[in-house]
């Protein structure tokens, strides 16, 4: 692959230590495009390793609007299915220019194992050092060892050695996968994937491609989220106006996903004035809320705000997915703030109603006058498109104008590969199973 | 004239250092941009904007925009960000002054938190 990909597939063996390389060909990105695609492929071929695949999307990384998604395709510990998790904040970005287009995770490291992917060059490094630190001490002595604090973490905390309600974490917060896959991590003696990323894609015929980014940015600029940021909006947006009241107060402010133009992430200040814009002399502050599956439970339940956001943050240093603890308080009758903060660390499963290959962490319902979004059927394939071309799941439902006639055209002209909207309905079928 | 950042719409999508980096390499990549979005403060939410110009640095502080004379303020903004290429090695902004619609960061912002004054 020449264009818009770093030409690269990583294999890495725990059991051995080793790591081969092989080229990303044309024939597999024509046949199953990117993301979730390429994933899924790359999986089933390593089927015999159980492996966990990180991917990046053909657009992930570029100027196209929304590009900021990169895919980790593993057997999910809670269905025993194989799902795909949205890798967003800047790691789908930093994968994508590492040098790896995508990177097979294969069988079990003997000992704490730790990967650091950086320039087209994958270490396989001991993870003792990381031993007993949760998952905000882990990342900040990573990117302290390495020198970099740009460096991105995928990884589970400790919670992961336990429970299976560990989540995936991204540096340090929740990367809202829903599928129990730290503990996937975890099974391998997998503690962290530190990803670090300086390199450059080459377009193929870039003056129309970017023009038609341009354009395309243009065309969703004016959607129907225009003038909205953050999980209170979007509550707003989806109705929700007790949920919107309630996280109101302590908002921060909002960011976004890489290349995503809709703000889809909330900071709370669980300290001092959120009104402050200063840089605070404090080192945490808070919490970021990646998705609105824990507050709206929370919510209902009748926590407090604060201790609402101290639980999830508290979530976040174990490495627990605070969408699937607040869905077991909630089925389990626990409800007493003090009381869930005190079982977190024992806080397990069963957990009900997981189903679909996608994260259920982008809300199905109707959003900013979208009601195509409650409709399944709508909500899988928008799901499926974003993952094959590492566009923001979220993001993908809120702007329709990213037509999939549009990104095909797009796919060729960026690689001058030749892809149709057949073969793009034949990889959402694979992709949806 | 000259680019400026709203600090307070900017939501470090970085969508602005792309396509800088895009007009300095026609490529993908980060490296060469002149707007830089300052991230490494995630635990207190604190982020902003850094642009070079030829003579100064636009600093887009959330509490307010700043403009520093190059070779009057230290490098970078504190050493979270160090490892990114120095502000001070990349080029200046150039409006990008061969298209004729001007800055494509501006062009290509999602909030238009970039605008020319």
């Amino acid at each position: 692959m020449e264009f818009l990909a770093s030409d690269q597939i990583a294999i890495v063996d725990l059991a051995s230590g080793e790591v081969e390389t092989e080229e990303f060909s044309d024939e597999l990105c024509q046949e199953k495009i990117g993301g979730a695609g390429v994933n899924l492929a790359l999986y089933n071929q390593h089927a015999d390793g159980d492996p966990i695949v990180l991917g990046a999307g053909l657009f992930t990384g570029s100027l196209v609007p929304g590009s900021g998604l990169g895919v980790l395709t593993a057997k999910s510990p809670l269905t025993n299915t194989v799902v795909h998790a949205p890798l967003t904040q800047y790691l789908g970005m930093e994968l994508k220019y590492s040098g790896f287009d995508y990177i097979v995770i294969k069988n079990a490291a003997a000992a704490p194992t730790m990967l650091w992917v950086h320039d087209g060059i994958l270490d396989v490094e001991d993870a003792s050092g990381l031993a007993g630190l949760d998952v905000w001490a882990a990342v900040d002595k990573v990117r302290a060892d390495k020198g970099d604090d740009l460096i991105q973490v995928l990884g589970a905390g400790p919670a992961a050695q336990s429970s299976d309600l560990a989540g995936l974490m991204i540096n340090y917060w929740a990367a809202g996968d829903r599928f129990g896959l730290g503990r996937a991590l975890a099974a391998k003696n997998l503690r962290l994937v530190a990803i670090r990323g300086l390199g450059l894609l080459e377009i193929a015929e870039d003056e129309d491609f970017v023009a038609q980014c341009v354009a395309l940015q243009a065309a969703v600029k004016g959607g129907a989220w225009a003038g909205s940021r953050g999980l209170v909006d979007l509550a707003k947006a989806m109705g929700q106006d007790a949920l919107a009241g309630w996280m109101a107060p302590l908002a921060h402010r909002h960011r976004a996903n890489f290349n995503t133009p809709f703000a889809a992430n909330t900071f709370l200040f669980l300290e001092g004035d959120p009104a402050e814009l200063a840089e605070p002399a404090q080192a945490e502050m808070g919490v970021l809320l990646t998705d609105l599956g824990a507050p709206a439970v929370l919510q209902q339940m009748g926590l407090e705000l604060k201790d609402a956001g101290a639980i999830v943050k508290q979530c976040a240093k174990l490495g627990l997915d605070p969408g699937l603890v607040a869905k077991v308080c909630a089925d389990t009758g626990k409800s007493d703030a003090a009381a869930i903060s005190g079982a977190l660390e024992s806080l397990s499963g069963p957990v009900e109603g997981l189903a679909g290959p996608f994260s259920p962490s982008v809300p199905r319902a109707a959003m900013f006058g979208i009601d195509q979004a409650a409709d399944e059927a709508w909500w899988t394939r928008r799901q499926a498109v974003a993952y094959i071309f590492g566009l923001d799941p979220l993001f993908a439902l809120l702007a329709p104008e990213l037509e999939e006639a549009k990104l095909v055209e797009l796919a060729a002209l960026g690689t001058v590969l030749e892809f149709s909207q057949d073969g793009l309905d034949a990889v959402i079928a694979e992709v949806c199973g | 004239m000259g680019v400026k950042i709203d600090p307070l719409k900017c939501t470090a999508c970085m969508a602005c250092e792309l396509a800088c980096g895009y007009h300095r390499d026609d490529a993908f990549a980060l490296l060469s941009s002149c707007i830089v979005v300052y991230r490494t403060r995630d635990k207190k939410d604190y982020f902003g904007v850094i642009l070079k110009e030829e003579e100064d640095l636009v600093i887009a502080r959330p509490e307010g925009l700043e403009v520093k004379r190059i070779g009057a303020v230290e490098e970078g903004g504190g050493g979270g960000d160090a490892s990114a290429k120095p502000m001070l090695l990349r080029e200046a902004c150039d409006q990008c002054e061969d298209r004729d619609d001007g800055p494509l960061c501006m062009q290509i912002c999602p909030v238009d938190a970039i605008y020319l004054d």
